[in-house]
C-alpha cells in the first residue's frame, strides 16, 4: 500500500420489515407489491440509518456512501441526495459518496445542479459515482434499456460539460438538446468532484470508465472477475492516456467483526444470507430488459445466473467474493491481502448488511474502527516510509 | 428443433448498410409476407401461397438472420427499408401480407405508400390500443409464457421450441427483444395511426384468431371502423399464431390474394 488507506461505510438502507410470505415472490424488485410499505416502520428505520452514517463519520471513516434505487425493499433511496442532503449537516469530516444516481433517470443538468449543491453544501466533500443503474431501474423509470447506453454516455458528457466549461453553453445531442447550459451553483471543487464509474463489469462499462479517466468500482462480480476488471480498467486507460490511482478503483467488501471467528459468523451469517437470498432476488428478465445487455454479456450471465443472485453457500459464497468475517486479525489480513491483489487502497464495506439490526451494526462498525482501520493505516503509512528510505 | 425454414430459397442484400436475407418460394406475381416479432416457429403456413404466387419472405433487420442496425429506432425506419428493399428487388406492387408486428408495418407501409400494394392482408396486427380491450403490454409478459399465449395447440410451435434451455436459443431472442425495445419501448401503440388508416382504400383483409391472447380479437372491430372498406375474417379455436394453427386462414388469404 502506498501511504494512505481508505475505507467507506456503504449504507443501502433496506426495508426489512418484510411479509412473512415474502419467499412467495420471485422478485423483492420491480413488481415487488409496495403496500408492504409502511411509512412509520419507514419513518423508524431513517431515523436508525441515518444515524448508523453519522456514526461511521464519528468513528473515523473517511466517507459514507449511499446509492440510487427505484422499486424495491433493498433499498430505502429512490433520491440518494435527499439522504446526502440529510446527513451533510450532520456529518463534520466524511467524504458524502453518492455513488450514485444513474444519470438516465435524470435530466442530466439536473443531477449536474443537485451534485453541485451537495458539493458546495458539504464544502467540497462530495464524490459522485455514474452508474448505468441496474437492469430492474428499467422497468421502473419511463427510459428506453436499449438505448440506455448511449444515453448515459450523452448525459456525462453534459454533466462535465456544464461542470468544466463556463456557462451559458449549449450542447445538441441525440437524446438531449440544451440552448443555455448555465446550471448554477457550480461545483465547490475543481474542477468537480472525484468521478467514478460503478457497475457489475460489462465491457462497455468499463471502457467508458478508461476513456474518461474515471474511477470504477465493479460490484457483484466474483473475485477472480474483479482481478480482471481492474487490469484491463488500469490497461485501458493508459491507452486513453490516464493514469489509473490505486484509490479510484474502490473495492465493495462485506465486513464484519466479532471477538471470534465463530461469533463473527454467527452474528453475520442470516443476515448475509438475507441480502443474498432475499434482498437480491429478484428475475432474470427485471436483471436484463431488452437491449440492456449485449447478447453476449447476456448469454455469459444466463450461464451463471444462479450463482448471482438467490442460492446462499457461505463457504461457497466466501470463495467466489469479497467478504471478511472474523476476528480484527483476520480481517486486517483478509483486506490487506485483496490489497495487494486487486491493486487498491480504497475499501467499501459494506458494514450493515442486510436485516442486521442496530447493535450489531454499531458493534461492527466500532470493532472495524477500532481495531482494523487504525491498523492497516499504521501498516500502510509505515510500508510507504519504508519505501521512500 | 426442426428447421423453421425448409423449401425456402435464401437470398441475401445489402440495402442501405444492412444485411438483409430473404427467403422466396414459388413463382408468380410478388407476395410479401412481413413476419412479426419473432420468426422462429417458422414459415410452413406460407407453402400453400407459393403454389400461386411468388413469396417473398424479409427478414426484418434485427430479426433471425438480418443484420442489426441499432440506428433504426422508428417504425418509420423499418418503412423505408422496405421502400428501398422493394426498389432493390424490382417490386413496384406487391400483394402484402403482414402478421403482428409486420402487420403494423404493413399498415405503415401502405398508409405511406398505397400506390405500391395492390392486396392487403392484416392478420392479427399490433399497433392499435383500445382501452375497452387492452391486449397485454408484450415487454411485461415473461418470455416462457409468451410461447403458450401465442396459441391454442401448443403442439404447433412446440417442435420449433428448445426442449432443454438453451442460450443460443436465449440470446437471439433476447438479440430480437433488443430490436423491438429499440422501436416500442416508449410508445408500445401507435398512437397517430388512426389519424391516417382511412388511406388504405386498396382491397383490405383482416384475419384474426378468435381467441389471441396477445391481441384480443376485438381489436378486429377496431381496425375495421379506421379503414373505409375491409374484410373481417375471424377463426375459431385459434390464437395469434393463426395462421400457424388453421388452414383456414391461410386460404382464405390465398382467395383473397387471387
Amino acid at each position: 500500500m502506498n501511504g494512505t488507506v481508505r475505507f467507506n461505510f456503504m449504507h443501502f438502507m433496506p426495508y426489512v420489515p418484510l411479509p412473512e410470505n415474502q419467499k412467495e415472490f420471485s422478485s423483492l424488485w420491480v413488481d415487488f407489491p409496495n403496500k408492504f410499505y409502511d411509512p412509520e416502520r419507514g419513518h423508524q428505520l431513517y431515523q436508525r440509518y441515518l444515524s448508523e452514517l453519522v456514526l461511521a463519520d464519528r468513528l473515523g471513516f473517511d466517507a459514507v456512501n449511499v446509492n440510487e434505487h427505484h422499486n424495491t425493499a433493498y433499498s430505502m433511496m429512490a433520491a440518494p441526495n435527499l439522504i446526502a442532503a440529510a446527513v451533510i449537516p450532520q456529518i463534520r469530516r466524511a467524504k458524502i459518496c453518492v455513488w450514485g444516481t444513474p444519470p438516465n433517470l435524470e435530466y442530466p443538468n439536473r443531477l449536474a445542479e443537485e451534485y453541485a449543491m451537495l458539493d458546495v453544501l458539504s464544502q467540497g466533500r462530495l464524490e459522485v459515482a455514474f452508474p448505468l443503474g441496474t437492469g430492474m431501474e428499467y422497468w421502473a423509470n419511463p427510459v428506453n434499456p436499449a438505448t440506455a447506453r448511449e444515453r448515459l454516455r450523452e448525459s456525462i458528457d453534459i454533466i462535465l460539460q456544464a461542470w468544466t466549461q463556463d456557462g451559458p453553453t449549449s450542447y445538441y445531442g441525440d437524446f438531449y438538446t440544451y440552448r443555455y447550459l448555465n446550471p448554477w451553483p457550480r461545483p465547490y471543487q475543481k474542477p468537480h468532484p472525484p468521478c467514478y464509474i460503478v457497475g457489475t463489469g460489462s465491457p462497455e462499462t468499463v471502457e467508458l470508465a478508461a476513456k474518461l479517466g474515471f474511477g470504477y468500482s465493479a460490484t457483484f462480480v466474483t473475485k477472480k472477475r474483479a482481478r480482471e476488471l481492474n487490469e484491463i480498467i488500469r490497461r485501458r486507460a493508459a491507452e486513453h492516456g490516464h493514469h489509473i490511482r490505486p484509490e479510484q478503483l474502490p473495492l465493495g467488501v462485506i465486513a464484519y467483526v466479532a471477538e471470534t471467528k465463530e461469533k463473527a459468523e454467527q452474528e453475520a451469517i442470516e443476515h448475509i444470507r438475507y441480502f443474498f437470498e432475499d434482498a437480491l432476488r429478484t428475475t432474470p428478465r427485471f436483471l436484463a430488459p431488452p437491449g440492456y445487455l449485449s447478447v453476449d454479456q447476456l448469454k455469459a450471465r444466463a450461464a451463471m445466473a444462479d450463482k448471482m443472485h438467490g442460492k446462499f453457500d457461505l463457504d461457497e459464497l466466501s470463495d467466489a467474493r469479497f467478504i471478511a468475517i472474523g476476528t480484527a486479525d483476520q480481517v486486517v489480513e483478509q483486506l490487506e491481502q485483496w490489497s495487494e491483489e486487486m491493486g487498491t487502497n480504497h475499501f467499501n464495506v459494506l458494514g450493515a448488511i442486510g436485516n442486521m439490526p442496530h447493535w450489531k451494526v454499531v458493534k461492527n462498525l466500532n470493532l472495524f474502527a477500532q481495531d482494523v482501520m487504525p491498523r492497516m493505516r499504521a501498516r500502510a503509512s509505515h510500508d510507504s516510509r519504508a519505501a521512500a528510505e | 428443433m426442426i428447421d423453421p425454414f425448409a423449401q425456402f430459397q435464401r437470398e441475401t442484400h445489402t440495402i442501405n448498410g444492412v444485411k438483409t436475407v430473404i427467403l422466396t418460394a414459388g413463382r408468380g406475381e410478388p407476395l410479401v409476407f412481413l413476419h412479426g416479432a419473432g420468426i422462429w416457429h417458422g414459415l410452413g403456413f406460407a407453402l400453400p401461397w407459393a403454389e400461386k404466387f411468388r413469396v417473398i419472405v424479409p427478414f426484418h433487420p434485427g430479426f433471425a438472420e438480418s443484420g442489426d442496425d441499432p440506428a433504426m429506432t422508428e417504425m418509420h425506419d423499418y418503412v423505408m427499408h422496405y421502400v428501398e428493399l422493394f426498389d432493390a428487388l424490382g417490386l413496384d406492387k406487391v400483394r402484402l401480407v403482414g402478421f403482428s408486428l409486420g402487420g403494423l408495418l404493413a399498415a405503415k407501409f401502405a398508409v405511406a405508400h398505397g400506390h405500391r400494394v395492390s392486396r392487403l392482408v392484416l392478420v392479427g396486427p399490433a399497433g392499435l390500443h383500445d382501452k375497452a380491450h387492452p391486449g397485454p403490454d408484450l415487454f411485461k409478459v415473461p418470455p416462457d409464457q409468451i410461447t403458450r399465449m401465442l396459441v391454442t395447440n401448443f403442439d404447433v410451435i412446440k417442435p420449433y421450441l428448445p426442449e432443454t434451455p438453451d442460450l443460443d436459443f436465449m440470446g437471439a431472442r433476447y438479440r430480437e427483444g433488443t430490436t423491438l425495445a429499440r422501436l416500442l419501448w416508449e410508445h408500445p401503440w401507435d398512437k397517430k395511426l388512426p389519424r391516417y388508416l382511412h388511406r388504405l382504400t386498396m382491397p383490405t383483409l383482416l384475419v384474426w384468431g378468435e381467441d389471441d391472447r396477445l391481441i384480443p380479437v376485438q381489436m378486429a372491430e377496431t381496425w375495421r371502423r379506421l379503414i373505409p372498406k375491409t374484410e373481417v375474417a375471424i377463426f375459431k379455436g385459434a390464437g395469434h399464431l393463426v395462421l400457424d394453427e388453421k388452414r383456414e386462414a391461410v386460404d382464405a388469404v390465398q382467395r383473397f390474394l387471387s
